[in-house]
Order: structure tokens, then C-alpha cells, then sequence
């Protein structure tokens, strides 16, 4: 078994791949690579068992055969190579020989047969989008994802298709965004849960990508293909919480400010709230929105006035700053609406503006309980 | 420069302020603390110290030591009130002030020699609280706190002692080491057993040879019997726990009754949480057994001050841990972790009508007191509560003999 690659191309294929490579791996085999070659053809995978991900290369080759090569040996050292062919030969004792410009290279392998099968499909439905939509869908949304092992399910993206559009949904129970595409279509209603993990890969590999991604899904897995890649994760099993319910109807108080206007003056105000509660007050009266925070413990405190365009009856209501500023800075318009109705119910954060045809998003923010 | 730290005690606290309710207890022995059986002694007069009696000792005891004695129940509330007062006049006479405790302060002087002399003036506050406010109160002044605390006890009853710069060591000297605070019963064993008696033989001794013996803990005895301490005057002490407990007249298995103890404690606590605008973010349940082995367990969860949330966690707590069978003599509650902050709304598991309800019930708590409304099922626990707020900066109202 041998064959002859470009160094900088079989890296930069492997660097993505060994995302999916966790640092500490109960089962040592899944520390590896399988390389499965055919004519012309290498086939690279890596898995953590929950999301295996795998790649086409055109290699110089003629024969076939599966091997897996540790992956971290391997990674670094190809990021030490300049660009160049390597050769990469199977011995008889269990070593891969590479060989360089420099010099020759020897890695123990294992049997490719021991590397666990990634799951077949079956019967599944399809949609397809642009990767870059997809991307920023899952930007738009990963923030507010949950971490709380409790609830597995928040810990995931809510992906919702439909004929009339796809829907993107993220939470944590305190703040919650729902993003959602009107121009997008898939063949069939589904609804499932996307773990956090391949989802952070897919946003880095298809940030600002114009190609195809095919997604097909079935109850329990679903498979994101484009170019030579392909990723196939298990869905987090469970029941979505109920998160239209939550969104309230009536929001008779309505404000409207500058997105980095808003998003500076709580940065800087949250400086002074409480180290671990970041909590925030907002008044609001006429056309004036009072931002204030207190660190007690520290008699730090800071009070900002800025002036908005304001809707409905005055009103103080406390947030976590991080909660907003995670979300004012996720967005991208010059303008904001709040929309709230009563102190100790959701405010729902809204781009006025920037927003690309057929986009709809959606910020849900909790407040806290203020003693008046 | 030195440091001239004062040290005031009131005396017989307990007892001071009963008399001066009822002139009748004037000169009479005169016991305060609890009166069922299981009730230790708070407070007890001069008269009573003859018979043996001191603080801590169970009221039984006492009461058999000397059955001619006043027993009285006494009321946390109203010796909250005359401290206060005192806490008042002497707040407005010095510069920097640390309430240790209900009956003691500490004041920082320094500096203050070359206007009003430190000792005239100690002296002159000491005649404004008796005169203003009728209790007796002790005073020493050196240059640290524990120095000054000895002389205090040293001075006692309503007297006065000051200690001058570099006298430190030969005032300690002759003293038993059972004066200096830290040696309580159980170390002073183990310092008798190696011949110690007097302070002066701690001072002689080298410190590793304390260090040997009692670890770290040798060390800061060693530097207090030569009148070494650094701790700065504390104005202000930020609440770091807050807890209850109770222990019963008799040891009981009633689950029904414990897990309403625990109801009402909870629901007690996550209000002064509230009220305070904190949250916890560890609470740990405690349960003493009627052989006397104690055990806690405590749970991280993520910061609240929700009843709905807090409860539950209790109870689980005490499920785990209450596994003996054996009959409880004690149980109580700590939340810890504490930080100000206001309870985070949850969007899916708290409904409008439950947080309403919270605000309703914290409204009428916040003017009619906090067992004005209390859970149907934490009903059985009648004396659970506390009147003052634990967030005041002030320390705990703890009976005078517990360590804090």
C-alpha cells in the first residue's frame, strides 16, 4: 500500500477533520485517522463516536487497503513541512514510512477494520442550502444554546423544516433566538435537535462558502454533505420545550436605539454591576433610557442616560448584561427594537434593519426579578 | 507608629439588660438561656459564678447548682435593641469600629493620643454608655486587638485597664494560658499535659516547638501569648453564610415534622435572601443525631433565591443524608456562596401567576413580618424565623457562648 500527496493539501484537509478528535478518547483508536485508499482515492475519517467526518482526496495511487494513523503524530508533522510530495508507504511491521525531502518518517498504525463504522442513513428526507446561510444560521443561534447537562436537549440547535421555511432555534431557558429563513424550503416537515459540536465545525468550514450543502436527516442522524466532504452526527434525542408558547404576544412597550450605542453603554455599565450576576437595570421614561448597575460588595456603581425613541408606559426592568450584549453583539444592524410588556416578562430584542431578504430573527431575553 | 487598639465589652450583657427591665433582679442570681430541658445557659450573673455556674453549661445543671436562681427565657429582639443603642453612641465617638459580636467591640485610636489621649478618652466613652444607655461595660486598651481583649477580661466586672506600649509581654505572663482566646477546653488539655500552666512559659518556649505541637494554630498562640497580633479593626463584616437550626426538646423520628422544619427554615432563609437582594449558590443540610454524630451535606446549584427551586433541593439533601434511623436531636440549614443579585426568570419553568404570587406574598412578609405568610406545610414549625435582617453589616445575634 503506497501513494504520494501534497503536503499542504493533505494538511489542510486533516486540520479540519481533527476538529472532530476529542482530547482524551476512551477508546484509543478514535486518537486516529483511517485512511481508506482506492485508485486515485484517499478516503480520510475521524470520530468521536457521536460525529464522524470524512473526506475525498486525490492521491497518486494504485492500490487499496485501510489503515488508521495516529492523528496528532501525524498533524504535527505535517505543519512543520513547506510544500512538497510525501510518500507514504505501508510496511510489513505495522509502521507507515513517510517520506520528505528531509527524510524518512516512521508511524505505528492500526488495523483500519478496528475504527468504529460510521452509521448508514436510512430512509432519509433532504434539503439544501448555500453553506454560507447555513453558517450564519448556526452563528445566529449557537450562542444561546445551553450547557446544562440536566437538559441535553438545550444543549443543541432546534432545526425546523417546513415547505414554507426553515427555522433555526436556540436556548438556554434564559434568553432564547429564533432564526428563521422564509426564501428556503425542504421537502418535508422534520424537526430534530443538532448537538453544539458538529455544528461549531460546520460554521467554521462553511463560513463565507458559496457551495451547496446537502442535509439528509432521519430520526436519529443526520448527514451535512458538500464538495468532498462529509459530516454525519447523531441528534440529540429528545423533546424540544415548547418555545412558541413563551414568546409573548403583547408587547405594548416598544424601544428603539442604536444597536452599538446601546450595546457600548451596557459593555460599560456592566463593568461596574456584580462580578457574578452582571445584573443591569433599565429605566425608562419618555424618550430616555436610564442604564444603571451597583456592585454592593465593592460600592462600584454606574448610571448612563441615553436618549431612544420609546413607545409606552415608563418602566424599570433588570437584565443580565451578558445576556444582551451576547446578543447585541450577535447582530448586525444599525438599529434595535426592544419590545416589552411587563417587568417580570421577556423582552424580545429585534434588528430594525440589515437584515437579507427572506431573514427573520427573533431575541428573547429574561429579566430578573428587581426588589422595588 | 503604634497602634492603640481599644477593646469594650458589656458585662454579663444578658443579664445587664434584664435587670434593667426589672430593677427586681438587682442583686440577685440571676440565670438567661434556654429553660426547657435541653436549654444551656446563655448568660449567668456574678452571683451565680460562686456556685460554679458559667455560660454554656446545661440549665439543668445550673438550676441544681443553684435552685435559688432567676430562670429567665430572655428575647434576642430586645438585646438587639440595647446593643444597638450602644453600637450608637459609640459609633458617633470613634473613628474606626468592629462589632464582634451583640456585647463586644473593638475601635481603632490610633493616632487620636496627641488630641484627646487615648485613655482619658476610652475612659470618657466607657462613663457616656453606662450613663446613657444604664449597662455596665469593661474597656482594655493596648496596642492590638487581642491584647486589648485580655485586659478587658482581666478588668471585668465594670472597670477599666490599659496596657503600655512594650508592657505587653510582662501583663500576659502570669496570666493562666486559658485567658488567651483561642485556648478553649480541648487545647488547653493538651497544653496542660505538656506542663504548661502560665503564659510565660509559652512565651519562653521556641515557636517551632508550638508549631510541633499544635500545627498552625501553635503559631498564632505563640504570637498571642507574647502580645503579637496583627488583625486590622473590621468595620464592616459582609455576611459570607447564612443558616438556622434547632434543636428539639426531644429527639425525634417524626419525618413529617423534620421535612416541615426544613420547609419553613428553607422558606424563612430564601426570604432574607431576597430581602437582602441575594442568591446562593451552595446550601447544605445538617442533621446531629441523637448519639451526637453530626453530619452535613452540602449541594452546588446555580445561583437563585427561588422557594420553588430551594425546597426541593433541601428535602433531597435530607433524604440522602437521613439514613440512619436513629432519632435527631438537630437539624439545620446553610446557604453559602452568597452574591447580590435578583432572582434570574427562567423561561419555560416559571409562570407569570407564580412570580406575582412571590412579590405578593415577599409584599405582605415586608410589612407585616416574616411569619405573617408562611407555606401550609412549614405551618408545624412555629418558632422557626428570625426578626432582623442578615445583610445589615452587623454580626450574627449569636448566644453569648457559642463560637461564631
Amino acid at each position: 500500500m503506497k501513494f504520494i500527496v501534497s503536503s499542504s493539501y493533505l494538511l489542510k484537509q486533516l486540520q479540519i477533520l481533527g476538529g472532530v478528535i476529542n482530547n482524551s478518547n476512551t477508546l484509543p483508536i478514535l486518537d486516529n485517522f483511517l485512511f481508506e485508499l482506492s485508485p486515485g482515492k484517499l478516503n480520510v475519517s475521524a470520530s468521536d463516536l457521536e460525529t464522524t467526518m470524512s473526506a475525498v482526496l486525490d492521491v497518486d495511487t494504485d492500490s487499496d487497503g485501510s489503515i488508521a494513523v495516529p492523528a496528532r503524530l501525524l498533524l504535527d508533522t505535517l505543519k512543520t513541512f513547506p510544500e512538497q510530495p510525501l510518500t507514504f508507504v505501508v510496511e510489513d511491521n505495522n509502521t507507515i514510512e513517510i517520506s520528505s525531502n528531509h527524510g524518512k518518517y516512521a508511524l505505528a498504525y492500526a488495523d483500519g477494520a478496528e475504527f468504529p463504522k460510521a452509521v448508514e442513513l436510512s430512509d432519509p428526507s433532504s434539503t439544501s442550502m448555500i453553506g454560507d446561510v447555513l453558517a450564519t444560521a448556526i452563528g445566529k443561534t449557537i450562542f444561546a444554546t445551553g450547557n446544562d447537562d440536566l437538559r441535553p436537549v438545550m444543549s443543541g440547535v432546534f432545526f425546523q423544516f417546513s415547505q414554507e421555511g426553515l427555522t433555526f432555534v436556540s436556548t438556554d431557558a434564559h434568553k432564547l433566538v429564533k432564526y428563521q429563513r422564509n426564501d428556503l424550503e425542504a421537502s418535508q416537515v422534520a424537526e430534530f435537535i443538532m448537538p453544539k459540536k458538529p455544528l461549531n465545525l460546520l460554521k467554521g468550514i462553511l463560513a463565507g462558502s458559496e457551495t451547496e450543502v446537502t442535509i439528509e436527516y432521519n430520526e436519529s442522524n443526520a448527514k451535512f454533505s458538500f464538495e468532498n466532504t462529509e459530516l454525519i452526527c447523531r441528534l440529540i434525542d429528545g423533546k424540544y420545550p415548547n418555545y412558541e408558547a413563551v414568546i409573548p404576544k403583547e408587547n405594548p412597550n416598544k424601544l428603539s436605539i442604536d444597536r452599538t450605542q446601546f450595546l457600548n453603554s451596557v459593555r460599560r455599565v456592566s463593568i461596574f454591576s456584580n462580578k457574578t450576576t452582571h445584573q443591569i437595570r433599565l429605566k425608562i421614561a419618555g424618550a430616555e433610557l436610564n442604564i444603571s448597575a451597583e456592585d454592593i460588595d465593592y460600592s462600584n456603581k454606574a448610571e448612563e442616560r441615553l436618549s431612544c425613541d420609546y413607545q409606552g408606559d415608563d418602566m424599570q426592568i433588570g437584565f443580565n448584561s451578558r445576556f444582551l450584549t451576547e446578543m447585541l453583539n450577535n447582530l448586525n444592524s444599525d438599529e434595535v427594537s426592544l419590545e416589552m410588556s411587563l417587568p417580570n416578562r421577556a423582552g424580545i430584542l429585534m434588528p430594525v434593519d440589515g437584515l437579507d431578504e427572506g431573514e427573520q430573527i427573533t431575541m428573547l431575553v429574561m429579566p430578573v426579578m428587581l426588589n422595588n | 507608629m503604634n497602634k492603640t487598639v481599644l477593646h469594650l465589652d458589656l458585662d454579663t450583657f444578658y443579664v445587664s439588660v434584664e435587670r434593667l427591665i426589672d430593677s427586681k433582679l438587682q442583686d440577685r442570681p440571676l440565670l438567661v438561656g434556654g429553660i426547657s430541658d435541653r436549654g444551656v445557659v446563655a448568660a449567668c450573673s456574678y452571683e451565680t459564678r460562686s456556685y460554679g455556674i458559667h455560660s454554656g453549661m446545661p440549665m439543668k445543671m445550673a438550676k441544681e447548682l443553684c435552685p435559688e436562681a432567676t430562670v429567665i427565657k430572655g428575647n434576642a429582639g430586645t438585646y438587639s435593641k440595647y446593643s444597638d443603642m450602644v453600637t450608637e453612641i459609640i459609633k458617633e465617638k470613634v473613628p474606626v469600629f468592629e462589632k464582634s459580636s451583640i456585647d463586644e467591640f473593638y475601635a481603632d485610636l490610633s493616632g487620636m493620643d496627641k488630641f484627646f489621649g487615648c485613655y482619658s478618652y476610652a475612659s470618657e466613652l466607657r462613663k457616656t454608655v453606662i450613663e446613657e444607655t444604664g449597662l455596665p461595660i469593661s474597656f482594655g486598651l493596648s496596642i492590638n486587638k487581642v491584647v486589648s481583649k485580655v485586659a478587658t477580661n482581666e478588668a471585668k466586672p465594670n472597670n477599666q485597664m490599659k496596657i503600655d506600649y512594650g508592657h505587653e509581654k510582662p501583663f500576659l505572663a502570669p496570666l493562666s494560658i486559658k485567658k488567651i482566646p483561642m485556648i478553649g477546653d480541648k487545647t488547653y488539655q493538651t497544653l496542660r499535659n505538656l506542663g504548661l500552666k502560665k503564659v510565660k512559659t509559652i512565651q519562653d518556649m521556641p515557636v517551632d516547638m508550638m508549631r510541633g505541637v499544635l500545627g498552625v494554630n501553635g503559631v498564632t498562640i505563640w504570637k498571642r501569648a507574647n502580645g503579637i497580633d496583627n488583625t486590622p479593626v473590621i468595620p464592616f463584616s459582609e455576611r459570607k453564610s447564612i443558616s438556622t437550626e434547632r434543636t428539639f426538646d426531644k429527639d425525634t423520628i417524626d419525618v413529617v415534622r423534620l421535612k416541615s422544619i426544613l420547609v419553613a427554615m428553607t422558606e424563612n432563609l430564601a426570604y432574607q435572601l431576597r430581602r437582602g437582594n441575594k442568591l446562593t449558590a451552595c446550601i447544605a443540610v445538617k442533621i446531629r443525631y441523637s448519639d451526637f454524630n453530626t453530619y452535613t451535606r452540602q449541594l452546588k446549584i446555580p445561583y437563585t433565591s427561588a422557594d420553588h427551586i430551594l425546597i426541593p433541593k433541601i428535602l433531597d439533601l435530607f433524604r440522602t443524608l437521613y439514613n440512619k434511623r436513629l432519632l435527631v436531636r438537630l437539624i439545620g440549614i446553610r446557604f453559602s456562596h452568597l452574591v447580590g443579585g435578583n432572582y434570574q426568570i427562567n423561561l419555560f419553568e416559571d409562570t407569570e401567576e407564580a412570580l406575582n404570587l412571590y412579590n405578593a406574598l415577599d409584599t405582605i412578609r415586608n410589612r407585616y413580618g416574616d411569619r405573617s405568610v408562611i407555606r401550609a406545610s412549614a405551618m408545624g414549625a412555629k418558632t422557626i424565623g428570625r426578626m432582623h435582617n442578615p445583610f445589615n453589616g452587623q454580626p450574627p445575634v449569636v448566644l453569648a457562648h457559642r463560637k461564631q
